[in-house]
């Protein structure tokens, strides 16, 4: 009995060894299992980490989309005589872009900004630069570049930034993106503030209707044009901004009719942005003046004649928007936009004509930096030139509707 | 009167520029107490929709809103301590 109880207890004293012991195996393997899975996914990690570790260089690509639909209805009368044209189409010129935008930094001195475009006007580039920030509040920049004139051409002109679906005709053909270099910042101004931005380019080429071209890689009178802006923000709240922007250069090709002609422009801009509880307030406004050298042209009906006129141009807008600010989140996301635009080109040129629009606008914000938009646009045109030289196009009445959708990626 | 070389007139006004930038940037008025003690988050409010709605902090990585800064410095013309406030705001609101 005694013996049967001893061999019972050294039986199950043995099982408890065996079990304890392949228990602890188990536990040992599991455990390196373990160890070894939460390293490699450890050394993974840091391996991550180090590759996002900032370096020196930065690219980045950013840009914007601008897609939409446009039905438009077109009165002409000449003498009288009314045609009348509808057209409904997707993209046309001013409604349609797709231009990535890549921005290249390197360390925190230098910023590579090069934004191709494609649009209804075929594919091409709207600036190309490299910006040396040299001093705190004072950056150098070369290349092709929007010249500072007027605020809209390079402030406002993207298709998620502008309130309505349609640029104010030509406040931005007076703002031309062309070869040079550039100084630009922004200073404190003991409560205020100001900037500055002056540039040096190619200038802009005359051609033979007195219309300007820019952006030639060569300069075709080894003269330059000169453009400065200098802006104050008056409130120390940075409400306002008022601008004040001259562009000088000769025009002219040497060896032509034109060698010696000369441009100057001028343009004023306005800026003002606050809230006045219920709505932010938005209000933008700029006032394009181009005056170019008296030449003769050659006539385009009769080679051997020519003819002049005063080349003198004027590009005005001003636009106010409306959002709620303490609506709900569906007015919240709402904003009504309306805008007074007034082009006239010179008198008895070929191209001349007074021209206005009224639009009115209503935006939904889907996002901060993507909206759908639905535009009217209502336009009259007045020919100015001289039916002499065949080029009399009446008065053109133009109301269109537009839905647009755009985003800034 | 002789007239300058075409040369001579770009120098000087050259000259006149960035004499009268390095004036400004050397000796421009000082921010008062109050703006210089403005918060970023008050600088992201009041400049950014000068021209756009102001952007989300989430919208980018802290890198690339380093990126992004120095764009909008050169763009909106930002002073550069306005940047970098409004930029370490939009950094850390991630």
């Amino acid at each position: 009995m005694k013996n049967s109880f001893l061999f019972k207890s050294l039986v199950l004293i043995f099982v408890i060894i065996i079990i304890t012991a392949s228990r602890t195996k188990l536990n040992a393997q599991t455990q390196n299992v373990t160890d070894s899975a939460l390293s490699e996914r450890v050394a993974a990690l840091e391996l991550q980490a180090n590759y996002n570790k900032p370096g020196d260089d930065h690219l980045l690509v950013v840009g914007l989309a601008t897609f939409g639909f446009v039905s438009s209805k077109t009165t002409n009368t000449i003498d009288g005589i009314s045609t009348i044209s509808k057209s409904n189409g997707f993209p046309d010129a001013d409604h349609f872009e797709f231009s990535p935008m890549f921005l290249w930094r390197h360390g925190t001195k230098f910023l590579m900004e090069f934004e191709p475009s494609f649009s209804n006007n075929g594919l091409g580039v709207n600036w190309a630069d490299i910006s040396y920030f040299a001093a705190p509040n004072l950056i150098i920049r070369a290349g092709y570049l929007v010249v500072p004139f007027g605020t809209y051409s390079k402030r406002l002109a993207a298709g998620w930034i502008n309130k309505l679906a349609t640029d104010p005709m030509g406040v931005a053909d007076m703002a031309p993106a062309d070869y040079g270099i550039e100084v630009a910042g922004g200073l404190p101004l003991g409560t205020m503030k100001m900037n500055y931005d002056f540039a040096l380019t190619n200038s802009m080429n005359l051609n033979s209707d007195g219309t300007l071209s820019s952006g030639s890689l060569g300069d075709v009178n080894n003269n330059k044009s000169f453009t400065g802006r200098l802006g104050i923000l008056p409130f120390s709240n940075s409400t306002l901004e008022l601008g004040v922007s001259g562009m000088f250069g000769k025009v002219g090709t040497p060896g032509t009719a034109f060698a010696n002609a000369k441009g100057q422009a001028y343009a004023f801009d306005l800026n003002y942005v606050n809230t006045i509880h219920p709505f932010l307030v938005n209000i933008k406004a700029q006032h394009n003046i181009q005056n170019i050298s008296d030449v003769n042209y050659i006539s385009p009906v009769d080679s051997t004649s020519t003819y002049t006129f005063t080349n003198h141009s004027t590009a005005t807008f001003i636009q106010c928007s409306l959002r709620p600010t303490t609506a709900n989140n569906f007015l919240h996301d709402i904003e009504l936009a309306g805008r007074y635009t007034e082009y006239n080109t010179p008198s008895n040129s070929t191209w001349g004509s007074d021209q206005h629009s009224y639009s009115i606008g209503l935006n939904y914000w889907l996002s901060w930096r993507s909206v759908v938009r639905l535009t009217y646009e209502s336009y009259t045109g007045n020919s100015t030139a001289p039916k002499a030289l065949d080029a009399y196009t009446g008065k053109t009445i133009k109301n269109s509707w537009y839905l647009q959708f755009a985003i800034q990626l | 009167m002789k007239k300058l070389p075409f040369i001579q007139k770009i120098s000087i006004a050259l000259i006149m520029i960035f004499g009268l930038i390095g004036v400004f940037s050397l000796n421009s008025c000082a921010p008062t107490s109050a703006i210089a003690g403005k918060s970023g988050v008050q600088l992201w409010g009041e400049n950014c929709q000068r021209c756009h709605n102001t952007p989300s902090p989430m919208t980018f990585s802290p890198e690339q809103w380093e990126t992004i800064g120095l764009h909008m410095q050169s763009r909106a013309l930002l002073t550069q301590d306005e940047k970098n406030k409004i930029i370490d705001f939009l950094k850390s609101s991630r």
